[in-house]
C-alpha cells in the first residue's frame, strides 16, 4: 500500500482559493480586488471537485486559482491602491475641514495615477495576443463614445473613447482591413482583419443611449480604463508599423462642426518630422503634383479644394520616387535545364486578385448621402472599400466632398425615404433615364436627379458582404428590400439556409391536409413522391443558379422582375401539386363511373395504395426505432447518456430547421395566394 | 533643631578653649571629639558671627580658665600632657586663633578725639538663638566676661542687680569633690547664668550619635523611596499651578524670519510651491510596447481565454427573412419567459427601412453583462465532442445475420391445472415434457401440441422439475415430485427403445441391496408401486427433503439433485447404473450457503453449485474447490453453462442476468438488466445456435444472441434479440422455466398461467 495521503495539501484543495480567502490574503477591499482582477484579467475557476476545493463544504462559493492570486501579491498596482487609500483619507480630511484649496491641490498633484503599461505587456506578451482580445475592447469603446456624459461618466472619458474609435476607424480605412458588416437590431457589426486575426465589434446606432440605473459604471469604467490603454498601445503599434505618426492630428474646429472622421489628419512618419508650416506647404505642393499627375478633370479639382483626406495617397505619390518598394518582390522560378520539376511557392498579393478588387469596390463611385441616412457608418464603410468621393447634405456635418446634391459627378445617391408623393411611381428599370424623362427640371425641388442611381443604405452592406457590386434594382428607393442576412452564418449540413429554396415535401403537405384537400391526392405513393421531390429539388437548384447569376443576364429589371422570378420558381413546384390533381380528379371520376357500371363498390385504388405505402413507411420507421433501441441497450450507461445528449442537441437543431422551413412554406403559400 | 545646634555650639566652644572641658571630656571619655570640633571650628571661622561668639566666649572662658587652672592644677597638668601628645596642635591652633580673632575683626579708626576708636563689626542678633528665652539672663550683652574679671559680679540681671559670681575656690572644690557628679554634668559653665551647664539625656544621646557619626534625629530616613513626580502616569492634579508662560503664546520670531525668507523666494520666483508632476510631461502616453515582440508561446494549461461573443445570426438582422419573425404565440412565450431563461435576449423584428430602426434599449446592459461575465463567471474548459452520435452506437450484426431466433408463439400446450413448473424437450426433438403444480408429468408432441402421455405422480405435491436423460438412446425422463425422484420411461417410444431404457434403469438393483446396512444412504432406490410401474416408472429415489432441481451428467449415468430445504445434505448425486446415492458435501459449511442450482460441466469433471450469492466450482476428480464466482447478485435463481463450458449465465431474482466468462474473471463480464421482475430461468441453446434466453416473472422471455469466438482475445458478443410476450402473469409469477429445442432454434417456456409454449 502506498503512503497515506494527507487531505487538503494537494490537488484541488491546494489549487483553488475562495474569493474571501483571496481578498484576505491580498489585504485589500473587495472593490479593489474586483478592479485588480479586471486589470489583470483574473477570473474565477470551476474546480473539478468543488467539495475537495472547499474543504468538504458544498456551499456555493467563487474559486480562484491559487497561483493567480499568489502572483497578484507583487503587483505594483496593488501598491497604488494602497496609496490611493491614504490619498483619499487626506482628501476627505481636507474636505472635512473645508479646506478646498488644499483638497484641490491634493487632487491635482498627489492623486496616485495607475499605469497599466506593464499589465498590458504582461497579459499580451505578443502583439497578436492583444489583437485577439480586441473584440470587447472595441465594442466597449464604441459604446462609450456614443454615451452621454453624466455624473458617473466624465466627459473626458467619452472624448478619449471617441478619439480612439475614430483613430481606429482611420487605420481600418487606410489598411482596407474591413471585411464584413451587418445591420442588426442592436447596432452595426463590423469585422476587420488585423494581422490575420478577425476582430468583430458592435457599434450602436446614433441615438441617445438608454443608460439604465442598475448598471454599475464603476466596473464598466474599470474595464474601459484597461481597454483604452490597450487600444492606445495597439493603435500606436498599428500606426507606427504603417509608417504614420501616432496621435494623428486632430482638428478641434472641424470636430465641433461635426466632421467626424474628417477631423483627423494622418501624417506620414517622414513628413511628420517636418515643421507645421512646412508640412502645410508640402500638402499644398502635393496637391499641385497630384493635379499634374492626375488629369481626371473637375471631380478631382473639387476633391482637392475640399481638402480631402487625400494626404496618405498624396504622400505616397510624392515619395514614390525616393522610396524603395516596400512590398514583396516577385519570385519567378527558373526552369531547370534538365527538366526536373521545382516547387512553386505561393505568394500573397495585395493588389491583384479578389482581395484587392474587393477592397476598392467603390473606388469608381461618387456617392452622395441624403440627409436621412446615417453618415458615420456609411462613410466608414464606403471609405474602407475604396470610395474617395463621398458627399453629404450639410445637415450631416462638415467634411463633405460636395454639399451640392445636384453635382453631376455623383454616380450613386443613398436614400432612405419613401419616394416623393405626387410623382408617378417609377418602374425600377433604367431609373436614371426615367428620371430624366419624368423630372427633368425638378432637381431643385428635391426630386430625383438624372444620371445617378438611387439606392437604399442596405445596398452598401449587401455589396460589402457579397464581396462584389450587386445589382441595385432591388434596393431602389421605396422598394421592398430583400432580407438582410448575417454574413457570419454559413449554413452547414442539416441547418436551415434562408437563401436556399425549401423543398415542398409531401409529408408536410399531408400535415396540412385540412387546409388544402386537393393537394392530398397529389402523391401517388410515398416512394414516388420522394423521388419526385428530389427531382424538384434538382430543378430548383438549377433554377437557383440561374437566379443567382441573373444580374449578368438580365439588365435593368427592377424589383417586380425578381418577384416574377420568384413566381417562376414557385411555378415549378405548382404543376406537381395543382395541375396534376385536376387530371387526377377526372380520372378518379371516370373510374368511379366505371365501377358503378360494373356494379362493384368503388375502392379508391390510389388511396389504398397510399395507405399501404404509409403503412410500409411506418413499419420501416418502427423497425428502425426497434433497431436503435436494441443498439442503445448494448451501450454502456455513460455512452448512452452522451448519445442521448447529442441526440437532444441534434433534435433541437432539426426542430428549429423544420420550424423555419414550415414557416417559410406557409409564407410562400400565402404570398402565392395573395397574388392569385 | 536651632536650640540644639546652639547648645552644641556652646559645648563645642567650651571644649575648644578650656582645659576644664578636657577634664570633663576625660570623664566622658570622648577624646576624639576635640579634633573633630576643632576642624569644625576652623570651618566656621570665616563666619562673622562665629568669631564674635568666640570672642565673647573666649573672654568668659579665660576667666574660667583661670579658675580652672587655679582649682585643679594637677589634673590640668596631666591633661595638658595628654593633650600635648594627642591633640597638641589643635589646642595651640585654636589658642592662636582666639588671640588673633579680636584683632582681625576690630577696625581701628581715628576717633573724633583723635584717639583710636575700635569699631567692632556689627552684631547680628541671632533671633533664633536660645539665649533670648533664658529667663534669668545677664544683661551685659556681648561684653566679654573677662571684663568682669576683677569684679565679684559677672553682670546684671534685668532688674539691674548684680549677678554675683558663683562661688569658687578651694572650699567649693572640696565640697564638689565630696559630692557625686550630677547627672548630665559637663563641667561647663553657662555663660549667662554662670552655673554649671548640664546636658539632658536627649542632648547626651545626640552627642553620642554624633560621635558614632549617625544621624541625630530620630526617624529620619536617609533613603526614602523615590517619588516620581514627572512620570508617565497622568496625575489628577497639576504639579504646578503656575500659569502658562507668555512666551508660549508669542509667535517665534526666528520662525517668522525663516518663513519670510521662503515667502520672498516664492515672490521672486526662486521657489515653486506646487511643482507640476514631472512624469506627466516626460513620458509619452503610448509607446511601442511590443517593440521586442516575444515569440508567441503556447498558453499555459490553466489559462482559459475568455470565449468571444458569437457573431450575430440572421434573426438579429434589422430586416430578416420573414420566417425568422416570431408569430403571436412565440412572441407571447418569449415575453412570458423570465429574462434569464430566454434563449436569446432579443425578439427578431423587421424594419422596412434603415431609418425606421430604433435605438436598442439593452445595449449598455448587454455590454455590462459581458463585462460581468468576463471577470465574474467561472471558466471551465469543456471538451466538445464533435462526432456523429451514430458513431457511438455499437456495431451490431444486422438482425438478418443473427437469424434464426424464436420470434412468435407457435404452439400452446394446454392441459395443466395450475402452474407449469418445468419444461424439457427430449433429445430427439419430438417430445416435450412438462411438470406442473397439479402433480402430473405430461409429454406433448412438439409440433402438434397434442398431449401424448400423462402421469399423475402425486395429488398434493407439485412436480418441480422434469428432465430428459441427455443421451441419444435410452429415453429416460427424470421427474422430481416432493422428496421423490422418478425415473420414467414413458410408453411413447417404440418398444425397442423402451426396453433399452428400462434395462439401463433396472441394471443397478443388485448393487443397492449389497450396500445396505452400512450406513443410512442419502437416497433410497426402490421399485414403484404397480400402478406407477404400469405407467412406465421404473425406479423411484427417495431423498430426505423436497427436490427442487434435477440435472443429468452428459453421459447419463449420474444425476444430481438439489433439495434446498435439507440443510446438511442438499446436493445428492445419484448413479443410475449402481442405484447408489451419495452426498458430496457432508457439511453445510462446505458449500457455505443453501445450494440453489447444481450443474455438471458439459465436458470436464466439474460440478457447479450455485448458492444464493456465489457459484462454486468443484473439481470432482480431485475432490476440491477449484473456483468461486461472484456474480454480485443477491439471490441467484438459476444458472446455465454454455455447451463449450467456458461461459456461464446466471439469472437472479434481483432482475439481473449475468454473463460470466470463466477465463476472464470471477466477476461477471456483462450484467444485463432488461427484465422488470426477477429472473426465474436461464438457458443456453445446446444445438449449435448461439442463443440464450432468460425468463422472468414479468411474463416475458428475452432471447439473446451470445456468440463466443474461438479466438481467446475476443470477448463474447452479446446482442439482445427478442422479447417474447405471451404468458400471463398469475399471482406475480410469470414464466417459470424455459428450455431450448435440441436442434432447432425453438424455445419452450412454462408459465404460471398453466400453459407451456413453443416459440419459433
Amino acid at each position: 500500500m502506498g503512503k497515506i495521503k494527507k487531505k487538503g495539501v494537494a490537488g484541488n484543495a491546494r489549487n483553488f482559493i475562495t474569493r474571501t480567502q483571496a481578498v484576505r490574503k491580498l489585504q485589500i477591499s473587495l472593490p479593489d480586488f474586483r478592479r485588480l482582477c479586471i486589470f489583470k484579467g483574473i477570473y474565477p475557476r470551476e474546480p473539478r471537485n468543488k467539495k475537495k476545493a472547499n474543504k468538504g463544504s458544498t456551499a456555493p462559493v467563487t474559486f480562484y486559482y491559487t497561483k493567480d492570486i499568489q502572483y497578484l501579491l507583487h503587483e505594483p498596482v496593488l501598491q497604488k491602491f494602497r496609496d490611493h487609500k491614504t490619498f483619499s483619507k487626506k482628501l476627505s480630511k481636507a474636505l472635512g475641514r473645508g479646506d478646498f484649496s488644499d483638497a484641490k491641490r491634493l487632487e491635482e498633484l498627489h492623486k496616485p495615477r495607475i499605469k497599466l503599461d506593464h499589465i498590458i505587456k504582461e497579459r499580451y506578451p505578443s502583439f497578436t495576443d492583444a489583437i485577439r482580445d480586441l473584440d470587447d475592447a472595441l465594442s466597449t469603446i464604441f459604446l462609450f463614445a456614443n454615451l452621454p456624459s453624466n455624473r458617473d461618466i466624465p466627459a473626458k472619458t467619452i472624448e478619449t473613447c471617441a478619439r480612439l474609435a475614430n483613430e481606429f476607424q482611420h487605420w481600418v480605412i487606410r489598411k482596407r482591413a474591413l471585411r464584413k458588416s451587418f445591420l442588426s437590431i442592436k447596432g452595426i457589426y463590423y469585422q476587420a482583419e488585423i494581422q490575420g486575426q478577425d476582430v468583430l465589434w458592435l457599434v450602436p446606432y446614433k441615438f441617445a443611449q438608454n443608460v439604465p440605473s442598475d448598471v454599475d459604471f464603476r466596473i464598466m469604467l474599470t474595464f474601459l480604463d484597461f481597454y483604452t490603454t490597450l487600444l492606445g498601445f495597439v493603435m500606436f503599434r498599428l500606426y507606427t508599423v504603417e509608417g504614420l505618426v501616432y496621435p494623428p492630428k486632430f482638428d478641434k474646429t472641424m470636430d465641433d462642426k461635426g466632421a467626424g472622421l474628417r477631423a483627423f489628419l494622418l501624417e506620414s512618419k517622414r513628413v511628420g518630422a517636418l515643421e507645421d508650416g512646412k508640412e502645410k506647404e508640402m500638402v499644398v505642393k502635393t496637391k499641385d503634383v497630384s493635379k499634374q499627375l492626375e488629369t481626371l478633370g473637375e471631380k478631382i479639382k473639387e476633391i482637392e479644394e475640399k481638402g480631402e483626406e487625400e494626404t496618405p495617397t498624396a504622400i505616397s505619390a510624392t515619395e514614390g520616387e525616393e522610396t524603395v518598394n516596400e512590398g514583396l518582390d516577385k519570385f519567378t522560378a527558373i526552369p531547370s535545364k534538365d527538366g526536373t520539376a521545382t516547387d512553386i511557392l505561393q505568394q500573397p498579393n495585395a493588389d491583384a486578385g479578389e482581395g484587392g478588387k474587393m477592397a476598392n469596390m467603390f473606388s469608381e463611385f461618387t456617392i452622395y448621402l441624403s440627409r436621412e441616412t446615417p453618415r458615420e457608418p456609411l462613410e466608414f464603410l464606403l471609405r474602407s472599400f475604396g470610395c474617395k468621393r463621398i458627399g453629404w447634405d450639410a445637415v450631416l456635418g462638415e467634411g463633405s466632398f460636395t454639399a451640392d446634391d445636384t453635382d453631376p459627378s455623383i454616380t450613386h445617391q443613398i436614400v432612405d425615404r419613401p419616394p416623393m408623393i405626387g410623382l408617378p411611381p417609377m418602374p425600377a428599370k433604367k431609373d436614371g433615364e426615367d428620371t430624366e424623362m419624368g423630372n427633368n427640371g425638378t432637381s431643385g425641388q428635391r426630386g430625383k436627379v438624372m444620371g445617378r442611381i438611387y439606392v437604399q443604405p442596405q445596398y452598401i452592406w449587401d455589396c460589402v458582404n457579397a464581396g462584389r457590386i450587386l445589382r441595385p434594382d432591388s434596393y431602389a428607393q421605396g422598394a421592398e428590400l430583400p432580407p438582410h442576412l448575417s454574413p457570419w452564418v454559413k449554413a452547414k449540413d442539416g441547418e436551415y439556409d434562408p437563401t436556399a429554396p425549401v423543398a415542398d415535401d409531401g409529408e408536410s403537405e399531408e400535415e396540412e391536409e385540412a387546409e388544402e384537400v386537393k393537394l392530398v391526392e397529389n402523391g401517388k405513393n410515398g416512394v414516388a413522391n420522394e423521388k419526385e421531390s428530389e427531382e424538384e429539388e434538382e430543378e430548383e437548384e438549377e433554377e437557383d443558379e440561374e437566379w443567382g447569376g441573373m444580374d449578368t443576364e438580365l439588365a435593368g429589371e427592377g424589383e417586380e422582375d425578381s418577384e416574377e422570378e420568384e413566381e417562376e420558381v414557385e411555378a415549378v413546384e405548382i404543376p406537381s401539386s395543382e395541375d396534376e390533381p385536376s387530371d387526377d380528379e377526372e380520372l378518379q371520376h371516370q373510374r368511379e363511373l366505371e365501377a358503378e357500371a360494373k356494379g362493384l363498390a368503388y375502392t379508391d385504388e390510389k388511396k389504398s395504395k397510399k395507405s399501404e405505402a404509409k403503412k410500409k413507411l411506418e413499419k420501416e420507421k418502427q423497425q428502425k426505432q426497434a433497431e436503435l433501441e436494441r443498439q442503445k441497450m448494448m451501450m454502456t450507461k455513460k455512452k448512452r447518456k452522451l448519445y442521448e445528449r447529442m441526440e437532444y442537441g441534434n433534435k433541437k437543431k432539426q426542430d428549429e430547421k423544420e420550424r423555419l422551413e414550415s414557416k417559410r412554406r406557409k409564407i410562400e403559400r400565402e404570398k402565392k395566394k395573395g397574388k392569385n | 533643631m536651632t536650640a540644639k545646634t546652639s547648645t552644641r555650639k556652646r559645648s563645642r566652644t567650651a571644649a575648644e578653649e578650656e582645659k576644664a572641658v578636657l577634664s570633663s571630656e576625660d570623664e566622658f571619655e570622648i577624646p576624639e571629639i576635640n579634633g573633630d570640633e576643632s576642624s569644625d571650628e576652623e570651618d566656621f571661622s570665616p563666619g562673622d558671627e562665629d568669631s564674635e561668639d568666640e570672642e565673647e566666649e573666649s573672654s568668659g572662658d579665660e576667666i574660667e580658665d583661670e579658675i580652672d587652672s587655679d582649682e585643679i592644677p594637677s589634673e590640668d597638668e596631666s591633661i595638658s600632657k595628654r593633650n600635648g601628645t594627642s591633640n597638641g596642635d589643635t589646642t595651640t591652633g585654636s589658642d592662636g586663633e582666639d588671640t588673633s580673632d579680636p584683632i582681625d575683626n576690630v577696625k581701628v579708626v581715628v576717633g573724633a578725639d583723635g584717639g583710636p576708636r575700635y569699631i567692632y563689626p556689627e552684631i547680628d542678633p541671632v533671633y533664633d538663638s536660645d539665649d533670648t528665652d533664658v529667663e534669668e539672663t545677664n544683661t551685659i550683652g556681648n561684653i566679654p566676661l573677662e571684663y568682669y574679671e576683677n569684679y565679684p559680679h559677672v553682670g546684671y540681671d534685668i532688674n539691674g542687680k548684680r549677678i554675683m559670681r558663683p562661688a569658687a575656690g578651694k572650699a567649693l572644690d572640696t565640697l564638689l569633690d565630696s559630692i557625686e557628679l550630677p547627672k548630665g554634668w559637663t563641667g561647663l559653665i553657662d555663660k549667662n547664668s554662670g552655673a554649671a551647664l548640664n546636658l539632658t539625656e536627649e542632648e547626651l544621646e545626640i552627642v553620642k550619635k554624633l560621635q558614632r557619626s549617625e544621624i541625630t534625629e530620630d526617624g529620619y530616613d536617609p533613603y526614602p523611596d523615590l517619588v516620581e513626580y514627572f512620570s508617565n502616569t497622568v496625575e489628577q492634579m497639576p504639579l504646578s499651578s503656575a500659569p502658562e508662560p507668555k512666551r508660549r503664546f508669542i509667535p517665534s520670531k526666528h520662525e517668522q524670519k525663516r518663513v519670510m525668507k521662503i515667502v520672498k523666494g516664492i515672490r521672486e520666483g526662486r521657489i515653486l510651491p506646487y511643482k507640476p508632476q514631472a512624469e506627466k510631461t516626460d513620458e509619452p502616453e503610448f509607446y511601442d510596447i511590443w517593440a521586442d515582440d516575444a515569440p508567441q508561446k503556447p498558453d499555459h494549461i490553466m489559462n482559459i481565454p475568455a470565449p468571444k461573443l458569437p457573431p450575430p445570426t440572421h434573426d438579429e438582422s434589422y430586416n430578416p427573412p420573414a420566417e425568422y419573425l416570431p408569430n403571436e404565440t412565440e412572441k407571447k412565450d418569449w415575453e412570458d419567459q423570465d429574462p434569464e431563461d430566454r434563449e436569446k435576449n432579443y425578439l427578431p423584428r423587421s424594419h422596412k427601412a434603415l431609418r425606421l430602426v430604433p435605438g436598442y434599449n439593452g445595449f449598455v446592459n448587454e455590454r455590462f453583462e459581458r463585462c460581468l461575465d468576463l471577470y465574474l463567471a467561472p471558466r471551465v474548459r469543456r471538451n466538445k465532442l464533435n462526432i456523429d452520435p451514430a458513431s457511438l452506437l455499437p456495431k451490431l450484426p444486422s438482425p438478418d445475420d443473427l437469424k434464426p431466433f424464436p420470434t412468435t408463439c407457435a404452439t400452446v400446450y394446454r392441459g395443466h391445472e395450475g402452474r407449469v413448473r418445468s419444461v424439457a424437450a427430449d433429445p430427439s426433438g419430438v417430445w416435450v415434457a412438462t411438470g406442473g403444480d397439479d402433480g402430473t408429468v405430461r409429454v406433448w408432441e412438439i409440433l402438434t401440441g397434442r398431449q401424448v402421455w400423462k402421469l399423475k405422480v402425486s395429488s398434493d405435491e407439485a412436480v418441480d422439475s422434469v428432465t430428459w436423460r441427455p443421451t441419444s438412446e435410452g429415453r429416460i425422463l427424470a421427474a422430481a415430485c416432493g422428496n421423490e425422484i422418478l425415473l420414467v420411461v414413458p410408453p411413447i417410444f417404440d418398444s425397442e427403445e423402451e426396453t433399452h431404457g428400462k434395462e439401463i434403469l433396472s441394471a443397478g438393483f443388485g448393487y443397492a441391496t449389497n450396500k445396505e446396512g452400512k450406513k443410512e444412504a442419502p437416497g433410497t432406490w426402490s421399485k414403484p408401486d404397480s400402478e406407477l410401474e404400469e405407467e412406465g416408472v421404473v425406479v423411484t429415489i427417495t431423498v430426505r427433503k423436497t427436490v427442487k432441481y434435477i440435472a443429468w451428467h452428459r453421459r447419463g449415468d449420474y444425476l444430481v439433485t438439489v433439495s434446498p430445504e435439507d440443510v446438511r445434505k442438499a446436493v445428492c448425486i445419484h448413479r443410475v447404473s449402481t442405484h447408489l446415492s451419495q452426498t458430496p458435501f457432508k457439511e453445510k459449511s462446505v458449500t457455505k450457503g443453501i445450494p440453489q442450482r447444481v450443474q455438471f460441466h458439459p465436458s470436464k469433471p466439474l460440478l457447479f453449485v450455485a448458492t444464493k450469492r456465489y457459484i462454486r466450482i468443484y473439481d470432482l476428480a480431485k475432490a476440491e474447490l477449484s473456483k468461486t464466482l461472484k456474480p454480485g447478485a443477491r439471490w441467484i435463481s438459476s444458472i446455465d453453462i454454455h455447451p463449450q463450458g467456458d461461459n456461464l449465465i446466471v439469472g437472479s431474482y434481483d432482475k439481473r442476468l449475468l454473463w460470466h466468462d470463466l477465463d476472464l474473471s470471477t466477476k461477471p463480464y456483462r450484467t444485463l438488466r432488461y427484465h422488470d421482475r426477477g429472473i426465474r430461468a436461464v438457458a443456453f441453446h445446446r444445438g449449435g445456435f448461439p442463443l440464450f434466453c432468460s425468463s422472468s416473472d414479468d411474463g416475458t422471455v428475452q432471447v439473446f444472441h451470445g456468440k463466443i469466438y474461438s479466438d481467446l482475445m475476443e470477448n463474447a458478443l452479446i446482442v439482445p434479440l427478442k422479447v417474447l410476450k405471451g404468458h400471463k402473469i398469475v399471482s406475480h409469477l410469470g414464466v417459470l422455466d424455459v428450455d431450448w429445442h435440441p436442434k432447432q432454434p425453438w424455445l419452450f417456456s412454462a408459465g404460471a398461467d398453466g400453459t407451456a409454449r413453443l416459440w419459433n
